[in-house]
């Protein structure tokens, strides 16, 4: 069931804007906006090249300058308007084709947000699609996984949901556990039949098999999201390290700022890059140190969350500290515990001995400068390569990319786990009927609906039922 | 200007009838019973037994909602047990094998001591309208009975056709009539008629059954009773028996089995797939060497028998044949053969929650017509059919029981929301909501109902808070009573290990039997020494509460969407977005809220979240 709020959007007063196109470079960015006032809020930042075509009509493009309140001009644009009966998500609709690059995209985007247009949430186009009945909900899930698929990966696993590989395999989880749950409804609907249900031993391996399959489809949840919400990587250490330098370097522009000042940067920075077919997503994070004024605590604490939640940590030490081997085996004990990567930067700085050549094969640190470039295509194919090495097996299809599908397989899992407890101490059937009720319910809400009448008819064809 | 007659016309005296009949009576309606025989008022035409497994609940509720089923069963019983009672009490269900003479009496007599009803004996044959409105009725001798509401109650008569081997006779039961106007008359009106089919065993003299070879198995002491109403019996307890067949059933059923008309072609309707005739046992599930039946009493008074599992439509000397290999029935004599009658009903996807059918206003269905089969299910039905048609004549909102509050609510709305494929019959698995809906809290779950309806008398109302009371000190009482490490083994030399522990501690475990633990309560419990039935509440209370706390987050799920009703003028073809098979499945069934559309079967949730938007947006303009 789509959420109120959603449902109130549609109807509503909100106008939501959002770029759709993939994140990080490319020659045209396309930014949509949807919603009662999408052509009012353009409009005020739109100034046609040639003063006839100011209007917009439905599906002809416009040529013009996108520019800020101000009137400073911000790119060269092209819109297009679509009234609401023709839209993808059947409200009014603007699409604006900017010049490619971050930065631009982003301030037309910041422009529009500061008109008074909301920010879409994921999926929410398509959800407005479906809730105007521009598509049903059972594509709903896949197409909004389509669209937001990124990279070649993400479009096949969300492929292999909509054509129906995956709902069919949850839907054979399902029936095993209808069936399981037709045995025990069977001894109490019809006790004095002379029916045999399963010993209990038998019906505990079946639950026991399909648990099994569920926490395997659950886990792959993991590698799922990372091939729909992108792999995540974080850049930390010590203040004054080169973090800035070196997102700067991957990203080939000067996004964060460098100084010769420990403590620079105070938040965190994310941006999105491309990286062996991959849509890589990298923070730059504050210095973690002990001690620092308020803000920077504050950006320490962000930078920890971060890493908590990076898929990756690229730890980059300062070579050019004397005890930057004993900084770094502090630093390893207390903050990484995680898949990571450990840099050496600002080899420039130092003599290579015979002891550092020791330590840094001991710590396996990646020698590289930021400054000079030396270590860095070296350092590129290192990450690459973890970065492969993270994605999930894409070979039967069957990956979970949805929190909430994940969500609803754990709450299964942990029914069947109370059903089995139950069954093996032999308590009364009626209670781990509401167990597994339950987890097929949590499993139904993933694909459709469950009956009693299937548990009656499993009953039916398998017991000779009946005075 | 013409006056009504009466206010409600009940087609048909069987347990619908009868249940709405009285109900309509207690709220202070005229109503006229149609039926074809006045002696015949609630017969039982099959098995002489009320309850048993999920029908019991019913019952219960029944009772609870000031029907007479219960106190019928209850006077006429000659055998009263509590089955599941190993299992859980959610599903502990009380059945009664009744003496079928007394039960039918004992009808007759409450029915005409009631007020405002008359029996009228005949045959309808045709239900008047005017403006898609019933008028009245046409009886098949002439006669005009004009009323404002209609209920009709004519189980398997409709068009009924009794098969006996390659014998057919038009009768909804043996040796009455059948009625096939009625049918037509509704096929004018434009209703979708289908055709069931059920069957019965052959009848035995007792007297030539050879008990000894069977096993016996005796009443349940104490006697579990289905009305709170009931203060004394009539009878003494009567075993009932359980035998197997043989071998050679199986060979001579098998033999013979082109000759049963299921099996030659000649009867094509469909049965109850929890109630097969013993050659489709053999046919079916080819592999069991044997099958079990037993053998109940018919009667207080009669040596006649009921061997419950043989029912069949084979030919009559087939049927003597194989019955006769049975354990204990070598010698036996059949007084009356088993048969199949098939029949006309009303798929009940025509009719609303409250009963009424969708075509015509004022017109109301209940029991075998819409595809159940039980006198328990049709029981249930008549009563709500009766409160209802009250309920429309004083123009108030209708009375429906949700899927949470009771088995009729489950019952009528699986009816309304899915296509009948076979004679519907109540089971423990199809409530969701199992554990809240028991047989010790039917009263509970109805008591505001029957208040607010004027079901029941004040004193027996009064009577009940009462004990509600007392089941609540009762749950305090036993939060606060230890028990002694000595208690827990004279309970059971198995908990020799554990250490003393609250009552209501030791209610929660797993293993302790409340039945079992009931000495051990009383000795507790003095003051509640003679209301077994209070501390039998309380414990259940205890053992249940976590659980049913879990249920209740499904519970609360299930009723928003329970209440978003939908609007009787609502169109769905209007829906954009929905696929066709949607629109053409939500107007079949014209749901009446949002939660009854969302279990048609073959809606997905995708489906019920399109019409939650448009009915949103229809609300928002209306
Ligand atoms: C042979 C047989 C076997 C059965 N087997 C089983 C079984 O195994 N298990 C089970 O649960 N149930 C069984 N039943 C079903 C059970 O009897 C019914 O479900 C139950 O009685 C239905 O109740 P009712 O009130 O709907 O109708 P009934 O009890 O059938 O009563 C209908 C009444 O309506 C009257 N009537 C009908 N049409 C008209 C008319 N046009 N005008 C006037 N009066 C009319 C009839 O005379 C009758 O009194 C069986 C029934 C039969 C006949
Ligand atoms: N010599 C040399 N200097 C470098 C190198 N990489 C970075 N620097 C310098 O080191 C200083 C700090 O660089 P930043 O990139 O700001 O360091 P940071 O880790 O982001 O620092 P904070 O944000 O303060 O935690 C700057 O003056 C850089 O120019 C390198 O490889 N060699
Ligand atoms: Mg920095």
């Amino acid at each position: 069931m789509m959420t109120t709020t959603s449902q109130k959007s549609s109807i509503n007063e909100d106008t939501i804007v959002a770029i759709i196109t993939p994140p990080g470079e490319g020659g045209i960015a396309a930014i949509r906006l949807a919603g009662r006032q999408s052509l009012a809020f353009l409009s005020k930042h739109f100034r046609a090249i040639r003063k006839d075509e100011s209007d917009f009509k439905p599906f002809l493009m416009r040529y013009g300058f996108f520019v800020d309140d101000n009137l400073q001009k911000i790119d060269e644009i092209l819109a297009v308007f679509m009234p609401k009966e023709r839209s993808y998500t059947g409200l009014e609709q603007i699409e604006i084709f900017s010049h490619g690059g971050s930065l631009v995209v982003k301030k037309i985007q910041e422009i529009l947000l500061k008109s008074g247009a909301r920010a879409a949430e994921p999926g929410e186009f398509t959800k407005l699609a479906f809730l105007s009945g521009r598509i049903d909900l059972s594509k709903a899930e896949a197409v909004a996984e389509i669209i937001e698929a990124n990279t070649q990966k993400s479009y096949d696993v969300a492929r292999e949901h909509l054509i129906g590989n995956y709902s069919e395999h949850i839907e054979k989880l399902r029936t095993e556990l209808i069936e399981i749950l037709a045995e025990v409804e069977a001894s109490i609907d019809f006790p004095e039949e002379e029916i045999d249900p399963e010993e209990t031993s038998q019906l505990v391996d079946r639950l026991n098999n399909l648990a099994q399959s569920i926490k395997e489809l659950a886990d792959s949840y993991t590698g799922g999201r990372i091939i729909s919400e992108g792999f995540k990587v974080a850049i930390a250490g010590r203040p004054n390290a080169g973090k800035s330098s070196l997102f700067n370097l991957l990203l080939k522009q000067e996004r964060a700022l460098v100084t010769p000042t420990p403590g620079t940067t105070r938040d965190y920075l994310s941006e999105w890059i491309e990286l062996g077919g991959q849509a890589v997503n990298i923070t730059d994070t504050a210095g973690l140190r002990s001690g620092g004024g308020v803000i920077e605590k504050a950006g320490q604490s962000s930078a920890k969350k971060i890493m908590g939640q990076a898929d990756l940590i690229i730890w980059m030490a300062d070579l050019s500290q004397k005890k930057w081997a004993e900084n770094l085996s502090e630093d390893l004990n207390e903050n990484l515990n995680r898949n990571s990567i450990i840099l050496g930067n600002k080899i420039d700085k130092v003599s290579v001995d015979k002891k550092t050549e020791e330590l840094l094969s001991d710590y396996n640190v990646l020698p590289l400068s930021c400054l000079t470039g030396q270590g860095i295509d070296s350092f590129k194919r290192v990450l690459v390569n973890a970065i492969a090495e993270s994605m999930p097996d894409l070979t039967s299809g069957l990956v979970v990319t949805s929190a909430r599908h994940q969500q609803k397989l754990k709450s299964a899992l942990a029914e069947i786990k109370q059903a089995k407890s139950k069954l093996a101490e032999n308590q009364s059937p009626e209670l781990t009927a509401l167990d597994l009720r339950l987890a097929a319910s949590e499993l139904a809400e993933i694909t459709g609906r469950i009956y009693n009448e299937d548990i009656l008819g499993q009953i039916f064809s398998k017991f000779c039922i009946g005075k | 200007m013409t006056t009504k007659d009466f206010d409600i016309v009940i087609i048909g005296g069987g347990h619908a009838g009868v249940e709405a009949a009285l109900a309509a009576s207690r709220m202070g309606k005229t109503s006229a019973i149609v039926t074809m025989d006045a002696k015949k008022l609630a017969l039982m035409s099959c098995n002489p037994a009320i309850g048993g497994i999920g029908k019991s609940h019913v019952v219960k509720e029944i009772d609870a909602l000031g029907g007479i089923m219960g106190m019928a069963a209850d006077a006429a019983g000659i055998q009263f047990r509590r089955l599941n009672l190993s299992r859980g009490p959610a599903v502990w269900s009380t059945r009664v094998q009744c003496d079928r003479r007394h039960y039918n009496d004992y009808i007759v007599e409450y029915v005409s001591r009631a007020n405002k009803i008359e029996i009228i004996e005949d045959l309808a044959g045709e239900i008047l309208t005017e403006n898609g409105r019933v008028k009245g009725i046409r009886t098949e001798s002439g006669e005009i009975i004009l009323c404002e509401v209609i209920i009709v109650a004519t189980g398997t008569f409709l068009g009924g056709l009794i098969h006996i081997g390659e014998k057919k006779i038009k009768a909804g039961r043996i040796g009455e009539k059948a009625a096939y106007k009625l049918s037509d008359s509704f096929r004018g009106l434009g209703f979708e008629i289908s055709r069931l089919k059920t069957g019965t065993p052959p009848r035995l003299n007792g007297d030539s059954i050879d008990w000894d070879k069977c096993q016996i198995q005796p009443g349940d002491e104490p006697m579990p009773l289905f009305s709170h109403q009931t203060k004394r019996v009539a009878f003494e307890q009567t075993p009932c028996y359980l035998t197997y067949t043989t071998a050679k059933t199986k060979e001579i059923i098998l033999e013979n089995i082109k000759r049963s008309p299921i099996f030659s072609g000649q009867l094509n309707s469909t049965g109850p797939r929890y109630c097969p005739s013993i050659e489709d046992k053999f046919y079916r599930f080819v592999d069991k060497p044997r099958h079990q039946l037993f053998l109940e009493p018919e009667g207080n008074g009669t040596s006649e028998v009921y061997p419950n599992g043989f029912s069949t439509s084979l030919p009559e000397e087939v049927q003597v044949a194989a019955i006769k290999t049975v354990t204990g029935l070598e010698q036996v004599e059949i007084t009356r053969p088993g048969y199949a009658v098939e029949y006309d009903y009303c798929p009940a996807r025509q009719i609303k929650a409250n009963l009424e059918t969708h075509l015509i206003k004022g017109l109301f269905f209940a029991g075998q017509i819409n595809g159940t089969s039980g006198y328990e299910e049709a029981a249930g039905q008549g009563l709500m059919a009766g409160i209802n048609a009250v309920l429309q004549i004083e123009k108030e909102p209708p009375f429906i029981l949700d899927r949470s509050e009771g088995y009729i609510g489950v019952m009528i709305d699986d009816l309304t929301t899915r296509s009948t494929t076979e004679p519907y019959r109540l089971f423990t698995s199809r409530a969701e909501y199992r554990l809240s809906m028991r047989e010790d809290n039917a009263r509970d779950r109805m008591a505001d109902y029957a208040e607010k309806y004027n079901l029941l008398p004040k004193t027996v109302l009064n009577s009940f808070r009462e004990l509600q009371n007392k089941t609540k000190q009762s749950i305090s009482s036993f939060k606060k009573v230890r028990l002694t490490a000595e208690d827990l083994l004279n309970y059971s030399n198995e908990l020799n290990n554990m250490n003393s522990m609250t009552l209501e501690h030791f209610l929660k475990q797993p293993r302790i039997s409340i039945a079992r633990a009931m000495p051990l309560l009383v000795s507790y419990n003095g003051e509640f020494r003679d209301r077994l039935e209070v501390l039998e509440r309380a414990a259940i209370f205890i053992r249940y509460q976590g659980y049913i706390e879990k249920q209740q987050r499904e519970i609360d799920k299930f009723k928003k969407l329970e209440h978003e009703a939908i609007p009787e003028d609502f169109i769905f073809q209007a829906i954009t977005g929905l696929k066709r098979e949607a629109t053409e499945k939500f107007q079949r069934f014209r749901p009446d809220s949002l939660g009854q559309a969302s279990r048609i079967e073959g809606i997905t949730p995708g489906d019920v979240a399109v019409l939650s938007v448009h009915l949103k947006r229809h609300k928002a303009t209306a």
